[in-house]
């Protein structure tokens, strides 16, 4: 603000006083600071509402995507002359002195823990962790005086998996507390001991399918609730009112009534014992082996889905074109333009706000789908949130998890950005 | 994202109960609720609140990392009781804490199979069974019935669409048995690269005519309409059926896989002493003998079979319910018992091969 440069505007001659005898521009400036302050705590409350219930939960989720910390502090031993080996043979012995010495201080629980880490990187060191602990807190009891051979009691007396280099070699991904392993793995991609990135093998692959998948059925979703969607705001907004509040009505059910509800009776409507299967094949437009499957695959989610959120493009949609004005179309026709034309070169250009805020908010539902496929995708109509919730309920895998859902949150950021590139952000509206 | 926003708001709602369980809902919510949660409740006169959930170990690991511990005792599967004690989410619950037989046995020795750790009490055997509706087996395989769980792998035989659920567990080891694998071998083969091989390859066999099922009801409905022949399913979903509504299902038994269920303490709840108190009740034989008249998953106590047994006919509505355990005597040689620990270490892995193998 200016007014610190100024001189003392009270000394100023000619200056305009208010009733109680202060300069008007220091009393004025008074009331504008205390609305501010008054919009600034108003603000507040839904600010820090956000801040507690979405930001620092989704900037805590985060943190696990590339924490690898845990590990690193359980196993300080081994990790600190990790790179001494040369991944080959098995490691010699003073690696299994660290190996031992680090399982024999860690408690139970941090093997706990960090086994189930390792585990991701390979299979079986949960069970290897498990037994070795025990073992070896059995074996130091008795023998406090140990000093070796580590390497031989290691492979002969604790776990033969000692001997296999593919155990030691799959720690070197871990080597680092902070790690990009859990976004190479949501791409299918993994460090190797010397953390280079590498392809998963090949049976393991499927989470580049499922970003492509999302993509996909995003996609098909969008273009199929602007193509439904469109036509109906259409009529909508230009019917008598008493035609389209009914219209209005019909729109707006559906979108009141539990989604549950609304899957469940899809369920019933298509699959192969279902009412639309039964009416083709009791018209003998299909014979009794041929009934479609429609349902749990991935007809059957981009069908539940579209027709889910088919009222989030018909909404903005039609709030738009309510605010157009017929003038325009008239005036084109006059001008003569025929009935198609007109709408295709004046109409619809004013309706794109409308469209735009209805494909953005479509898509972005769209892409982060997970009750829909999850109750109706079958084998092939999963999505990529089946997989985030997957790993945050049942694997606990959560750095994998968090990985995932930061690179949903990317994409949609950039596809968000790209969007505001071509048609402009400021153009959108939602009613 | 989301969930973990929803999950402090579920956490601030909790009900001013002196006891927080949560289970899987349904038919077996209130097995548990009449044979020792309304008992309870009576005899110490504190008050329960049941809530749902769908498994997964990922809200009890939200609550106990982050303090706010709002549910007191969870129901969990075999794989969670162990990797949830491993990772010091549970309670210790101590053996001399828990309940001996009537007849004096203590408790380890009245377990059908002992405890994997001092985290859990023992609830009940359940078991992954194959099952048919009789009123359509006519019509899809004439007068030949399956009576093995090869019969469910071979669709020559027995035509129709399968139903199976979301994920591995218990599919490769049906497969390997349905292969040829001796019942008792199934781990040893499942420890090999190989082995898992050859139990996809079986799998191949029948995927094309593979519908999913995720939740416990659908392979029921999938089966009373005819969408599926034959399917998969927990058997005591296909008991409560034919029990209680008079469905005419079959279940295969051959094959099936048991599954252990155990109940644990949350670490760090606020109600440690009453929890503690409920879990002796609750695993304690007669209690676990009561859960059988309202459910047919087996009991866990040696004693518990035994009362029930003695008992018969035992079901709530006169009906005898010995055949319908998953866990009786004659049924264990052709029953695959699963194994928590191999699933713990291999888990991971096998579900991403069958994700890949789905989508394939």
């Amino acid at each position: 603000m200016a007014v610190t440069t100024m001189e003392d505007p009270a000394s100023a001659p000619g200056e305009i006083l208010t009733a109680d005898g202060r300069p008007l521009k220091a009393s004025l400036q008074r009331s504008l600071r205390q609305s501010k302050l008054r919009a600034a705590g108003l603000v507040a409350i839904p600010f820090l509402f956000l801040l507690f219930t979405f930001i620092l939960p989704v900037l805590d989720l985060m943190k696990w995507s590339v924490d690898d910390s845990q590990v690193n502090e359980v196993y300080p031993r081994t990790f600190a002359i990790y790179e001494q080996w040369d991944g080959k043979d098995l490691p010699g012995e003073e690696h299994f002195k660290a190996m031992y010495q680090d399982i024999a201080n860690a408690t139970g629980l941090e093997i706990g823990q960090t086994s189930t880490r390792m585990n991701y990187e390979k299979s079986r060191w949960k069970s290897l962790l498990k037994v070795s602990k025990r073992k070896i807190d059995k074996y130091a009891k008795a023998n406090p005086d140990f000093a070796g051979p580590y390497k031989d009691y290691m492979v002969s007396d604790v776990h033969k998996r000692w001997g296999q280099p593919e155990f030691w070699q799959s720690l070197g991904a871990m080597k680092d507390p902070v790690t990009a392993g859990y976004y190479l793995n949501a791409m299918d991609m993994k460090f190797d001991f010397e953390k280079n990135v590498v392809a998963q093998p090949e049976d393991r692959r499927i989470y580049k399918m499922l970003w492509w998948r999302t993509l996909e059925i995003s996609l098909i979703v969008t273009i199929a609730c602007l193509i439904l969607g469109y036509p109906v705001a259409h009529l909508l907004a230009t019917l008598p009112l008493r035609y389209s509040n009914l219209l209005m009505i019909c729109v707006l059910m559906p979108f009141w009534t539990s989604l549950l509800v609304r899957i469940v009776a899809w369920m019933i409507m298509l699959q192969q014992q279902g009412v639309v299967n039964d009416s083709l094949v009791g018209l003998g437009v299909l014979s009794d082996e041929n009934r479609l499957p429609m349902m749990y695959n991935y007809t059957g989610t981009v069908i539940v889905m579209t027709q889910v959120l088919l009222p989030f493009m018909i909404l903005p949609i039609y709030s738009v074109m309510k605010g157009i004005s017929p003038v325009y179309m008239r005036a084109a026709q006059n001008l003569g333009a025929t009935p198609a034309w007109a709408f295709i070169k004046v109409y619809m250009p004013q309706t794109l706000p409308g469209v735009g805020a209805g494909v953005i908010l479509v898509f972005i539902v769209a892409i982060g789908y997970f009750i829909t496929p999850e109750l109706v995708g079958g084998k092939d109509g999963q999505m990529i949130g089946n997989y985030i919730a997957y790993h945050l309920k049942s694997s606990l895998n959560w750095g994998l998890a968090a990985a995932m859902g930061a690179i949903l949150l990317t994409a949609i950021l950039v596809l968000y950005w790209v969007y505001d590139k071509i048609v402009g952000v400021d153009n959108m509206r939602m009613g | 994202m989301a969930a973990a926003g929803a999950l402090a708001f579920a956490a601030s709602a909790a009900t001013a109960a002196d006891l927080t369980i949560t289970s899987w809902g349904g038919a077996y919510t209130a097995s548990q609720q009449k044979a020792y949660g309304e008992p309870w409740e009576k005899k110490t006169g504190k008050k329960i609140h049941w809530e749902n959930y769908n498994g997964g170990l990922g809200e009890v690991r939200t609550q106990v990392t982050s303090g706010n511990v709002t549910w007191d005792i969870v129901d969990v599967l075999p794989h969670e009781g162990r990797v949830g004690c491993d990772e010091g989410l549970f309670e210790k619950i101590p053996s001399d804490k828990l309940a001996p037989a009537p007849d004096g046995t203590s408790f380890d020795d009245d377990m059908q199979v002992p405890r994997p750790n001092d985290c859990v009490a023992p609830q009940i055997w359940w078991s992954y069974v194959p099952f048919y509706d009789e009123g359509r087996a006519k019509a899809n395989w004439g007068d030949a019935r399956p009576k093995t769980i090869a019969d469910f792998f071979d669709l020559k035989k027995f035509p129709g669409k399968r139903g199976i659920h979301t994920w591995p567990n218990a599919l490769i080891e049906m497969a390997l048995v349905a292969d040829g694998v001796a019942i008792k071998d199934v781990y040893k083969v499942m420890d090999t690269d190989e082995g898992i091989d050859r139990a996809f390859k079986k799998l191949d066999e029948i995927k094309d005519d593979v519908v999913f099922w995720s939740s416990g009801a659908k392979p029921l409905e999938l089966v009373k309409s005819g969408e599926v022949a034959y399917s998969l399913a927990y058997n005591g979903r296909v008991g409560a059926a034919i029990l209680s509504e008079g469905e005419k299902f079959v279940p295969v038994w051959h094959g099936q896989v048991l599954e252990e269920e155990w109940i644990v303490i949350l670490k760090g709840t606020k109600n440690l002493k009453t929890a503690m108190d409920f879990v002796k009740f609750a695993s304690a034989p007669e209690q676990q003998a009561g859960q059988a008249r309202f459910i047919n998953y087996g009991p866990m106590r040696k004693s518990a079979f035994k009362i029930m047994k003695d008992g018969e006919p035992w079901f709530h509505n006169g009906k005898t319910i010995s055949e319908h355990m998953p866990n009786r005597p004659e049924l264990l040689d052709i029953s695959i018992v699963a194994s928590p620990e191999w699933w713990a270490d291999n888990g991971d892995e096998i579900k991403e091969r069958f994700e890949a193998w789905k989508a394939k």
